[in-house]
């Protein structure tokens, strides 16, 4: 193995035991830095959100410690994540598939800002966030709305809420709100390539290759 | 007279105090007033229950007349209408709406099939004034009277044609329609609760009745129902009763993309998790779904940025669902669904980590078995074409997997046959310029030709059984070993060869030759026999009886014509087996 040097403490007692540090950041270093086995013993393995959901602070403070009392660090065992163990892991929980391709290249959509939101309060992947929006083709039709004054035969009275950045809308709006702050409305023209692609919507007002345009107003975040 | 004992009991009655009726007298003023109804007394039974004198007595005993009441109303008897529809008004405002209610339902419940349709209409509009004279305790009686009512209403036949569903012989029609007006001060009610930010909880009691109400009519009988596009039918009841569920679900504060993605997002910690499992039953989402993709109903209340792959997965659910029943119409339902979330996705897009999920196996099995075990035909080339499109819309490496998972599993030749066609596709796509990849060429494809070309149970394998998957696996072979250039070996066939030869060809070969040999006895032994029996009628060896009937004897030329087909079948296999042969033999002569 490479003999790195150990990781060196970020922080004091003090501040583990104050307010500063959230659970996250903790377990996030704890999970860059420990040992497989000691993960597993101490019950932080897997997703970070499910992590902080079921470890108390003062767990997390105690494997902190323990973990530079034991130095059971990465790369100082063998981590034996064996094939059966891997495949063990695959069962009916509901997944989030990740749809977005790794593909780089620059964003296929832009955004004008109509009204200015708070700037500082602007939703991670994972958020719950809820909004009003139209939605445009190119030559003005509109084919979408949730908006109880433009739309006539709506019925709903409650913004869209949708988890965001997890590939449950079109790539466009999963981009286009991640950068948007709490009460902000923006103009989002999305690409057919982060909308509907060549395909369109069949049977629908929305044709193959259609640019989108849309007029968002993020309400809340959650 | 009956008249007469009526007058009498009321007049008793008058006289008691503190409404201490007996037993009799209830007993006496029903027999009497059912009669005085029967015998056509209406206008007199009329004036002594509206006198104010009989109040009380009306009170209590006035809703047993209900069941008599409603029969006459339902003869439609012109002469005696009038007075019967008002004592009805009179009872409906003065009883006690909770026996009134019982009195009520009992005759929706007590309808025979030929009259539900006419006593559901007739009902409908006392009931809801019923129920809207119980004010804030209404929730449960509303529930009760929507689950006897919609009980009712779902055991009438459901138009199939266009025709049918304009003449609505059987009232069902005409009864979802008047539902609709039924629930409406309801709906608005919890409307009104929910608009205001929320005051009704997702508990209100009579939310969740509207809730349990509009899931049950998704599932009886909107399930079952055939619903006509607007080109074919522009005016359709049943469209318009579907149109209005679906609002009412969102007016009531269930939003359409959350109810769809239910069983795709659940967490299994939530608590009270079967109370939900109830409220929210499958079958109910899966035709809110095939309403929303296929029928295209309420299309402007469903938002329109779903992401096409995750309205596949959630709809995975439904389609699973739908391809395990035996009825053919919810066959039909699934596939097209499945067709037509499918469609919206692009060819090639789908994920490998998709088949981690249970439905993205299960669902392809399902597939399968309507193929090849659906009675109808048209429903088994549907099957095969939806099953190629899903196909179509999976990644490279997430077909390769699909594939070896389907050749693992099927054990159908006819399946495994059609598999490893498109083995040959993917290979022949994988060697054209700028396609290459790692899963139908190089190192991950030899793994999957092993399990195309074997013979899964050795020379004994039963060629005949096995044809489809047998001449598949041949093509395809032969069409690699012409394609790919031995110097270019891209597919890595050539180097696996002597392998192939050795647990494949060879094998093939010998059981080739052994059943043709056998096969060509038989065919000798069976023309010699007809030559014999041509004179005398022979006994058969034995019979088939199917379903208690006994098939008909084969004929020595029925014997013929099948061994002699059989035989045909393994020249056919032969004459590929010998062609690769050939090429391999040429190739591995040295050049001189």
């Amino acid at each position: 193995f490479m003999m790195a040097a150990d990781p060196a403490r970020a922080w004091s007692d003090e501040q583990l035991k104050g307010e500063e540090i959230p659970k996250r950041e903790l377990i996030t270093f704890i999970q860059e830095n420990a040992a497989h086995s000691f993960l597993s013993e101490h019950k932080l393995l897997g997703n970070i959100k499910n992590v902080a959901k079921t470890a108390k602070k003062e767990q997390l403070i105690e494997a902190y410690n323990q973990l530079f009392e034991s130095k059971r660090f990465k790369g100082t065992e063998v981590d034996a994540v064996t094939e059966q163990v891997q495949a063990a892991k695959i069962s009916d929980a509901p997944k989030e598939i990740k749809t977005e391709p790794v593909d780089e290249g620059p964003p296929k959509f832009t955004k004008t800002i109509l009204k200015k939101g708070d700037k500082t309060n602007f939703p991670k992947k994972g958020d719950t966030v809820s909004c009003w929006y139209t939605g445009t083709l190119e030559d003005g039709t509109v084919f979408d709305s949730n908006i109880p004054a433009t739309a006539k035969k709506k019925k709903q009275t409650k913004p869209l809420s949708f988890k965001v950045g997890l590939g449950r809308v079109i790539r466009g709006w999963d981009e286009g709100l991640l950068v948007m702050s709490k009460g902000e409305t923006a103009r989002l023209e999305i690409e057919a390539e982060w909308a509907y692609g060549r395909k369109g919507v069949p049977d629908s007002k929305i044709p193959p290759n259609a640019k989108l345009i849309f007029e968002v107003e993020l309400v809340s975040i959650d | 007279m009956a008249l007469e004992q009526l007058c009498d009991v009321v007049q008793r009655c008058q006289a008691i105090k503190d409404e201490g009726f007996s037993p009799e007298d209830y007993d006496l003023f029903f027999t009497a007033g059912r009669t005085c109804l029967e015998q056509g007394n209406s206008a007199q039974v009329l004036s002594i229950l509206v006198d104010e004198k009989n109040k009380n007595i009306v009170r209590c005993m006035g809703w047993n007349l209900l069941g008599p009441l409603v029969q006459i109303l339902l003869k439609k008897e012109d002469k005696n209408l009038p007075h019967c529809h008002a004592i009805l008004s009179h009872l409906l405002e003065i009883c006690s709406p909770k026996e009134l209610l019982v009195g009520l339902l009992e005759q929706v419940e007590e309808a025979d099939t030929g009259s539900i349709a006419e006593t559901v209409t007739l009902l409908l509009k006392p009931l809801q004034t019923v129920l809207l004279r119980l004010g804030m305790k209404k929730a449960s009686s509303v529930g009760m009277a929507l689950s006897t009512l919609l009980s009712q209403v779902a055991r009438l036949p459901v138009p199939v044609t266009k025709e049918q569903e304009e003449d609505d012989v059987f009232g069902l029609c005409h009864c979802c329609t008047a539902l609709l007006q039924f629930v409406k001060p309801f709906v608005e009610e919890v409307k009104e609760g929910v608009k205001d930010n929320n005051r009704i909880s997702k508990d209100n009691e009579l939310r969740v009745e509207l809730l349990k109400f509009c899931m049950k009519s998704l599932s009886k009988p909107l399930l079952e129902v055939q619903l006509k596009d607007p080109d074919t039918l522009l005016k359709s009841p049943l469209r318009d009763f579907a149109t209005e569920i679906l609002i009412i679900l969102s007016s009531i504060g269930e939003s359409l993309p959350d109810l769809l993605s239910r069983n795709v997002l659940k967490r299994r910690e939530v608590p009270g998790f079967l109370e939900e499992e109830v409220r929210y039953p499958k079958e109910s989402l899966a035709c809110l779904s095939h309403l929303l993709f296929v029928d295209h109903i309420a299309v402007d209340i469903f938002p329109a940025v779903l992401s096409p792959i995750f309205v596949l997965q959630c709809n995975m659910e439904y389609i699973e669902l739908l391809l395990s029943r035996t009825e053919e119409s919810h066959l039909l339902k699934g596939l097209v669904l499945y067709e037509k979330s499918l469609i919206r996705v692009e060819d090639n897009s789908l994920p490998v980590d998709l088949l981690e999920l249970k439905t993205f196996f299960s669902v392809p099995q399902n597939l399968v078995k309507v193929m090849t075990l659906c009675p109808d035909q048209t429903l088994r080339t549907k099957g095969l074409k939806v099953f190629q499109l899903s196909i179509d819309k999976f990644n490279t490496e997430a077909k390769y997997k699909f594939f070896k998972g389907m050749l693992k599993t099927s054990h159908h030749a006819g399946v495994e046959g059609y598999i490893i066609k498109n083995i040959k596709n993917q290979i022949d796509f994988s060697l054209k310029p700028c396609n290459g990849n790692d899963w139908f060429l190089g190192k991950h494809l030899l793994p999957l030709l092993r399990l195309v070309l074997c013979l899964p149970h050795g020379p004994e394998t039963d060629l005949l059984q096995n044809l489809d998957r047998i001449m598949e696996s041949l093509n395809l072979l032969r069409y690699m070993l012409i394609r790919d250039k031995e110097w270019e070996n891209e597919t890595g066939i050539w180097t696996e060869l002597y392998k192939i030869e050795d647990n494949y060809l060879k094998p093939l070969r010998t059981g080739l030759n052994m059943s043709k040999a056998h096969y060509e006895a038989e065919l000798k032994s069976a023309k010699e026999n007809k030559k014999i029996s041509s004179k005398d009628s022979k006994a058969s060896v034995c019979t088939v009886t199917v379903d208690n009937e006994k098939l008909p004897n084969m004929t020595p030329e029925m014997q013929i014509q099948v061994l002699q087909s059989a035989v045909f079948t393994f020249d056919l296999i032969e004459s590929v087996l010998t062609r690769i042969e050939e090429i391999i033999e040429t190739k591995e002569r040295p050049l001189s």
